[in-house]
This record gives C-alpha cells, structure tokens and sequence, in this order.
C-alpha cells in the first residue's frame, strides 16, 4: 500500500480546486449519485449540442479528495466528447479502476491518460473505490436519463 | 488497574494489522473481544452444543441452564427487577424494532407524538418513522444545543400533550453526550409518557441501573460490551412485556396452537421465536464476568481520563476541529479537519494502524444539523491507552502533512 500513491500532487490539486464544480447554465441532461455509506453525493449536469456532442459538463456536491479529484478531472475531458464516446471512456476508466493495468480508450489523449491514470492508486484501496467511480455511474446515468439516484456500494 | 495486563487479554493486540501494532479506536462502532469470551465460543460449540428449550437429553437441558444463566448475569448487572425483563434479540437493533412494532400495534394511535432527539442513531429513528407511516403518528425532534447536548430543558420544552412517548439515547455516539435519563425519565413519567432508551453506548461504558433509571426499555448491543455479535439485549418492565402482544411468530414464543387459535408463551419465551443465538447468549456470559472483573467504576474513571486527555491533545491541534463539547462525556471524539474530508483521514490514519471510523455514523439528522455531511470518529474503550491518542494526534499530523496543511 503506497498513501503516496493514491494522495498524488494532482489528486490533492483537483481535490482542493475542483474544475467545473458548478451548475451548467442549459444544461439538457443530469443525474444524481449518493454514496449512502459514507453520505458522499454528487449531482452531475451535462449540455448537449445539436450534434449530441458535451458542450459542457459539471457537478455539484461534496466528498472526499478522491471523489471531488475524480469529478473535477471527468467533466473536464468528457467535454467535446459524444455520448458514445464518453461512454466508452467510462468503461475504460471503471476498468482500469477495478483490475485493467492501463487505459485502452482511443477517445483519450495521452494526455488525459496521464491524468485519470492518476486515480489508479485507488486500486489498492477497495473501500475508496466507490468514491472515484461515483461520479462516472451518475455521469451514465445522465446520459440515459435515469431519474434513480445512482448508488454505489462497488 | 492495569491497562497492558487488560490488553493482553485481548487476542487481537498480539496481532500486527498491515504491520503495524493495532491502534484501535472505533469500540463505538464494536468491541474487540476477550479470549474468555472467544473461547467460550468455541468450548460452547465443541463440547456443550446443543439447542436450547426443546429437548430433554442431557445437552439440551444443560444448554438451556447456560443460556438462562446469561440472563440471570444480564439481570444482575443491568439491577433488573425479574429475569423475565431480559429480552435476547439480534441486536439493539432489533430491541428497538420490537418495541416501536409492538407500542405501535397495541398502544400508540393515530395523532400520538413521539419524542426523539437530533443526536438518534438511525436505529432509534427509522423504527418510529416506520410507525408514522403505518399508523401516522408524528415524531419530533428534541435539539441540541451549542456543546452538542440535549437538555432536560430542551425535552421538557417538546413534550405536547399529545406526547405518548420518548426514545432517547443514552449517550451519542457522535458527541459523547450522556443524557440526563434519571430526570427525563422522571419528568416524562409524571406527565404519563413512556421512555425507551438506545443504551448502545451506555451500556457498554456507564453504571447502569434500570431500577433507578426507571425508563420503560433499555435497548443494549452486545457485540459494543465485549460480547459476540448478533446479539442484543432488551430490558422492558415486565407490565410492558406482559402487556405487549409478540413480535415474532414461530417456535418457542407459543403456549398452544390449534387451527382455530393460538396462545402465546410466557416472559421471556414470547419474544424469543425460533432458535436463538445460544451460543452467543452463552458467551455473553464472560463479557459480563470481564465487565465486572474490572468493575464499572474502574472503566468510567479509565475512559474518563482518556477522553479528557484526547479532547486537549485534539483542541491544541491547530485545523482539528471536535464536534460537541458536552459537560458529560462518553468516549467518543468526533472531529474534522479543515481541508481534509473525513474519508481521506480514515484512509490515512488506517495506514498508520490508527483505525478509526468516518462517515455519518448512522447520524444523518445530527450531521445535517451541524451542517457537515461527514465527520471523523475516534472512540475508546477499556484496552485504549493515552500513548493510542498519542498515536491518534501524529496519524493527525502526518495527515495534514500530505494535504499541504
Ligand atoms: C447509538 C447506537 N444505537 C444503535 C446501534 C445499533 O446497534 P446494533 O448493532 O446492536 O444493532 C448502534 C451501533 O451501531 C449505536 O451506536
């Protein structure tokens, strides 16, 4: 286990100032996620172009550094995304969260990888896992338009 | 009293947890157990197992002689009046269902106020809430005050006339406050209304005495008392017990059963349907016999102390902030630290060996009141020693450290 790992500059970064951390103004699509074992909640906001392409993604609510760190980096490269797109990056990103050593998504820069590979050290940290995926299960759940708050137990 | 010899009885302090020496600070959330009380468990099973009240073989009957001797022991230290006031169930949990399901099904009516307080655990909140579904009776919320405690002030000042009923805890929890119940109980009894008390964290820390505190039921957590989990205990008058239709159907809480008609059990079989939890009952057995070996007044000066000198260690720790400053308090130090979410220093802290507990702690009302929506919470008991704050305080520290504070 490796605390250093998991709390990295970048991580503490977003953690503390949170990017899009608002309500989008027109927003067409949004979804809310709780996390009813640690009363971490999160409400995501989508706006869709003409051409179902994320012209603008952000999230309110509160959490610990993990989940705001995950938030904050999520919304941030999900825009100019398409849904399919997007959702693609979601499975990548579960994925390499839960067991997948690296990101596959040919929708992703190296860039971004660099970024969400970030989160990886959460792997080691079963209980945490649920704080850096809350907001991408809410994020799908936008997409679809749910209107059940996501909830994650894992 | 020796605290390192009390350790020593505990198995799980010989173990390294992620290579490090255990420092365990979450006995409010459950206990660690005592090799008598383990053991027990395993000397129950391998030796003397059989199931309880049914059979007339040897086993059986010696069984069910162990099993009642746990509630003559409950009794004794809880001063019950009558053995018959002792109730096993699965937990307080379950305690306080079975009280909110059956006042409801005989006693309570449409319109009846409950009292409860903002510090309620949600097992003493979601029961009731149950009844204002079912029955649409209507709960209120006693206060606290600036400290984080609740005043007999505060209840006297919620009580309605049409208050039937007060659930209170015995002590929070969240902020260590121990209620005044003597006084509550008093108040509400001279204006006919009935008291039920969440004693989770009272029973396992404070002096109890049911005859004195004289409240209507006292639900307690076994597995909080150094006792084995899925196990709790309620204590209710026996002219409640009496009155009260059952909780449960099934074997073992009947008299007689017709096609046309059944007749329930006496005290205390008419709680206890189905198999119990003997081997567990059993063991309690020596939770009791180790509670008392040390005394109870030897345990509240230890935790005393130990909450005294973590509540300075914390207060002098510049962004730690304590949650509640009650008069009276328990062994519990809830706290948050500005910057850094609870889970984060949960996180951290457990990598020191320092296991703590984060979250709402099954207090959502409370932390909605303070406006937070989660805190961090160290709690003690009879095995904690001050070096374990000592440790609590650097764990602190080195958290602060990775956030840059
Ligand atoms: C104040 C309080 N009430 C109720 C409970 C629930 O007790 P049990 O685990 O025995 O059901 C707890 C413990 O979690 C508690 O701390």
């Amino acid at each position: 286990m490796n605390l250093k790992e998991l709390y990295q500059e970048i991580i503490l970064e977003h953690g503390k100032n949170p990017r899009n951390l608002r309500k989008t103004e027109g927003f067409n699509k949004d979804a809310k996620g709780n996390n009813p074992l640690c009363g971490d909640n999160v409400h995501v906001y989508l706006k869709l172009n003409g051409q179902k392409i994320v012209e603008d993604a952000s999230f309110e609510g509160s959490g610990c550094a993990i989940s705001m760190a995950s938030a904050s980096i999520m919304t941030d490269l999900i825009k100019g995304k398409n849904e399919h797109e997007a959702k693609e990056i979601v499975e990548d990103f579960l994925g390499m969260i839960k067991e997948n050593p690296e990101l596959k998504s040919e929708y992703l820069s190296e860039d971004e990888k660099t970024k969400l590979m970030c989160l990886s050290g959460v792997k080691q940290y079963p209980m945490r896992v649920k704080c850096a995926t809350l907001s991408w299960h809410t994020m799908v759940s936008a997409f679809d338009e749910k209107t059940e708050e996501v909830k994650t137990e894992n | 009293m020796n605290i390192d010899q009390i350790k020593k009885e505990f198995p799980i302090f010989d173990e390294k947890i992620q290579n490090n020496d255990l420092v365990y600070l979450d006995s409010a959330n459950s206990s660690q157990k005592p090799k008598i009380v383990v053991d027990r468990i395993n000397e129950f099973y391998t030796k003397q197992f059989s199931n309880v009240g049914r059979s007339v073989h040897y086993l059986a009957v010696a069984a069910t002689n162990l099993y009642e001797n746990t509630r003559t022991s409950v009794q004794k230290y809880i001063n019950a009046k009558d053995k018959n006031e002792i109730v096993f169930t699965k937990g307080a949990t379950e305690a306080l269902n079975l009280v909110a399901n059956t006042l409801g099904q005989s006693y309570l009516q449409e319109g009846d106020e409950v009292l409860i307080t903002e510090l309620e655990h949600h097992s003493n909140y979601v029961p009731w809430h149950f009844l204002r579904k079912s029955k649409n009776i209507k709960i209120n919320f006693a206060e606290i005050n600036e400290e984080g405690e609740i005043t007999l002030e505060e209840i006297e000042k919620k009580i309605t006339p049409k208050t039937k009923l007060i659930s209170i805890t015995h002590l929070s929890n969240v902020t260590g406050a121990i209620l005044p119940v003597k006084e509550i109980t008093q108040l509400a009894h001279s204006k006919g209304i009935i008291v039920v008390v969440d004693g989770c964290q009272g029973a396992p820390h404070l002096k109890l005495d049911m005859q004195e505190l004289d409240c209507d039921f006292y639900a307690i957590s076994c597995h909080k008392m150094y006792g084995p989990t899925g196990l709790g205990v309620l204590y209710g008058k026996k002219k409640w017990l009496e009155e009260l239709p059952p909780y449960q159907g099934g074997g073992g809480m009947i008299n007689e059963v017709k096609k046309d008609r059944i007749s329930y059990g006496e005290l205390p079989n008419k709680y206890e349907a189905g198999t119990m939890a003997t081997a567990q009952v059993i063991a309690f057995d020596q939770s009791i016999k180790f509670l008392e070996s040390i005394g109870i007044e030897n345990i509240m000066k230890h935790e005393a102390d130990l909450v005294e000198y973590g509540q300075e260690l914390l207060q002098k720790n510049n962004s730690v902030k304590l949650i509640g400053n009650p008069k009276n308090k328990g062994g519990v130090l809830s706290f948050t630290i500005e910057g850094v979410h609870p889970h984060d220093i949960a996180t951290i802290l457990d990598e020191d060996g320092v296991a703590i507990r984060a979250g709402h702690h099954c207090c959502q009302i409370l932390h909605d009141k303070l406006n937070i929506p989660a805190s961090a919470r160290a709690s003690v008991g009879i095995y904690n020693t001050k070096e374990d704050l000592d440790h609590l305080n650097q764990s602190i520290n080195n958290c602060k450290k990775i956030f840059n504070l």
